[in-house]
């Protein structure tokens, strides 16, 4: 892991997705649309529940942590399920494993440089707008550091679910089903569509250990300082919660790889 | 460093293929079937690659050049056999051995398809680790050999195939490795890419005293740039030796041209020491009018023509 390779991907893939500056234009619409239907949404919801808090959350915080899941989701996104499937169906793989890099390494770096775009040209000027917006709900302290350390952490999570799933594209041909799956399930539980409050007792027991929680309620809950992630115990708890899921995620995808790639360098891909 | 660049004892390779059955009910089937059939690609080759060299892996389609050519960069692995590439084992360093090595696979390219090519350069001389002096030598060395400024600042996305096969040869060399692979790099080019392709790599191989092995089904990539040739049928080595000892065994042959009355030439292979020129033309002559005669030498192709169809060396 030499700093000068890091940057140097990193470099890359800022120029590479500045390239596709239409695309990033296309996002911040389509946002727009489904931000408008949130509200309006999460507005009847409100409104038909009669009081002005629900969960523990009144009507604004609803809406700062989803605008802010969706921003965070654009950010976070990535396409390894569905270049890996093409890279090995194309047999372009060969000349990625052919890289003077372990490949886990490379993979995550190549996809760097576009993180930071997307942190950058998304990311922020939501955050800003909805600064404004909501006038002095978001607390300007210590919460902003926690929400970027954690936010650091779930993108390295979210690699690495990307990296439990993409290698089963090794062992079948079709994974368009296996990463709407994947999608669909790490939307659910992790708080970027419904925020996790809202969620059932019993089944915020068990969402509440899941690595995709991790993803995104972690680091909002943080931004936002609710759920005791304002104490020293509950940022301990939390910040606890991602090192595990990191380091369970990282061997268990480092083995999976190790025995998916056996079909490339044993059968040819 | 040792003189071989490549040593393989003995390898082989064998794939397992699915038996697939036809139609919606077959690939149903397909997924719970245990039928494998096993296809021999590579079979028991040795050879040795001394430093330096520019060897042409040839062989028709399908012979297991390609095959070859991936177990020695360590994405393979030999089902039997030893191979070292500049002393290790690939496929068990393959991290470690493609920092020493440089590959191109015909039609897919390695570089970063939005980007100029001059940005595809830098992360190359960055992940590989290479001193700011030496890529600098480098790129002065590829202005001496070939014209890389219109190229330079083009992304590769907007190149032509040959710009981009051109451009994918840098980029293998640029690391300084010790062994460059090169397969099939010359497919689909015209005539003057193609001679500059070779005289490129002809030229780096002097600077540089950089191994390469290529493969092609062009005999002027092999006349232009092999000393030595190794031929593939079927997985198996059927011919390693120098060109020119080639040339000699089919010493006998001669290629007849014949200028029919409407322009057209027709060719055929002559063993002199079976068959008359003579009688030939005289033959022909019967037949139809013949207003011009060449005999040639036997060319590189109709060589490996004759080694494919089975004249055993
Ligand atoms: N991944 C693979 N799975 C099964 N068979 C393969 C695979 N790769 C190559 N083969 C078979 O191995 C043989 C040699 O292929 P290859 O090395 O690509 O030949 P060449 O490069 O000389 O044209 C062919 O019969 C081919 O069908
Ligand atoms: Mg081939």
């Amino acid at each position: 892991m030499n700093p000068r390779r890091l940057i140097a991907l990193t470099r890359a893939g800022i120029m590479e997705s500045l390239h596709f500056r239409l695309g990033i234009f296309v996002t911040l619409f389509a946002n727009l649309i489904y931000l408008v239907l949130v509200y309006y949404l999460w507005k009847a919801i409100y409104d038909s529940s009669g009081t002005d808090v629900v969960n523990g959350m009144t009507f604004t915080d609803t809406m700062i942590y989803l605008i802010l899941a969706t921003a965070l989701f654009n950010f976070l996104e990535m396409f390894v399920v569905w270049d890996m499937s093409r890279s090995i169906q194309s047999g372009k793989i060969v000349l990625d494993l052919l890289k003077p890099m372990r490949f886990r390494i490379y993979t995550f770096w190549s996809y760097s440089g576009s993180h930071v775009v997307q942190f950058v040209l998304t990311f922020i000027p939501t955050f800003i707008v909805v600064m404004i917006v909501t006038g002095g709900a978001i607390k300007m302290g210590i919460n902003l550091l926690w929400f970027v350390i954690a936010t650091v952490f779930a993108l390295i999570i979210n690699y690495s679910i990307e990296m439990m799933v993409a290698p089963i594209c090794l062992y079948t041909e079709s994974t368009w089903g296996i990463n709407i799956v994947k999608e669909t399930i790490v939307l659910l539980l992790s708080g970027a569509s419904i925020p996790l409050a809202f969620f059932p007792e019993k089944v915020r027991m068990i969402v509440d250990y899941l690595p995709f929680r991790a993803v995104y309620d972690i680091p909002l809950t943080m931004l936002l300082g609710k759920n005791g992630s304002d104490t020293p115990e509950g940022l301990l708890k939390m910040f606890g919660l991602q090192l595990a899921w990191i380091l369970i995620l990282t061997v268990a995808g480092n083995l999976f790889w190790n025995h998916a790639v056996k079909k490339i360098t044993v059968n040819g891909g | 460093m040792e003189n071989e660049a490549v040593v393989m004892k003995n390898v082989c390779k064998d794939f397992k293929v699915l038996n697939r059955h036809e139609g919606l009910a077959g690939s149903i089937k397909d997924l719970f079937s245990h039928d494998y059939k096993t296809v021999s690609a590579v079979k028991d080759v040795s050879l040795t690659v001394n430093r330096g060299e520019i060897i042409g892996y040839l062989g028709p389609n399908g012979a297991g050049k390609s095959t070859t050519i991936k177990m020695m960069t360590g994405v393979l692995e030999p089902s039997s056999g030893e191979i070292l590439v500049n002393g290790k084992v690939p496929y068990k360093n393959r991290t470690e051995n493609c920092e020493n090595i440089g590959v191109v696979f015909g039609q897919r390219s390695q570089l970063w398809w939005s980007l100029p090519l001059i940005e595809s350069f830098k992360l190359l001389r960055d992940l590989y680790m290479v001193p700011q002096k030496e890529y600098d030598e480098m790129i002065e060395l590829y202005r001496s050999l070939v014209d890389i400024e219109p190229i330079l600042h083009k992304p590769v996305r907007q190149m032509s195939l040959g710009q981009r096969t051109l451009s994918d040869i840098l980029a293998a060399f640029l690391h300084n490795p010790a062994i460059v692979f090169l397969d099939e790099p010359t497919i689909g080019l015209d005539v003057s890419m193609k001679s500059k392709i070779r005289s490129l790599i002809l030229g780096l191989n002097k600077e540089k005293n950089t191994t390469v092995i290529l493969t092609t089904h062009d005999m002027g990539d092999v006349d232009a740039l092999c000393k030595r040739i190794v031929i593939i049928d079927h997985g198996q080595k059927i011919y390693d030796n120098d060109i020119e000892h080639l040339k000699n065994y089919f010493g006998s042959y001669r290629t007849l041209k014949l200028c029919l009355a409407d322009g057209t030439w027709e060719e055929t292979l002559i063993d002199e020491k079976t068959t008359d020129v003579m009688d030939v033309i005289m033959a022909r002559q019967k037949e139809t009018k013949i207003t011009d005669i060449k005999i040639l030498e036997i060319s590189t192709e109709d060589v490996i023509k004759k080694i494919y169809e089975g004249g055993s060396v």
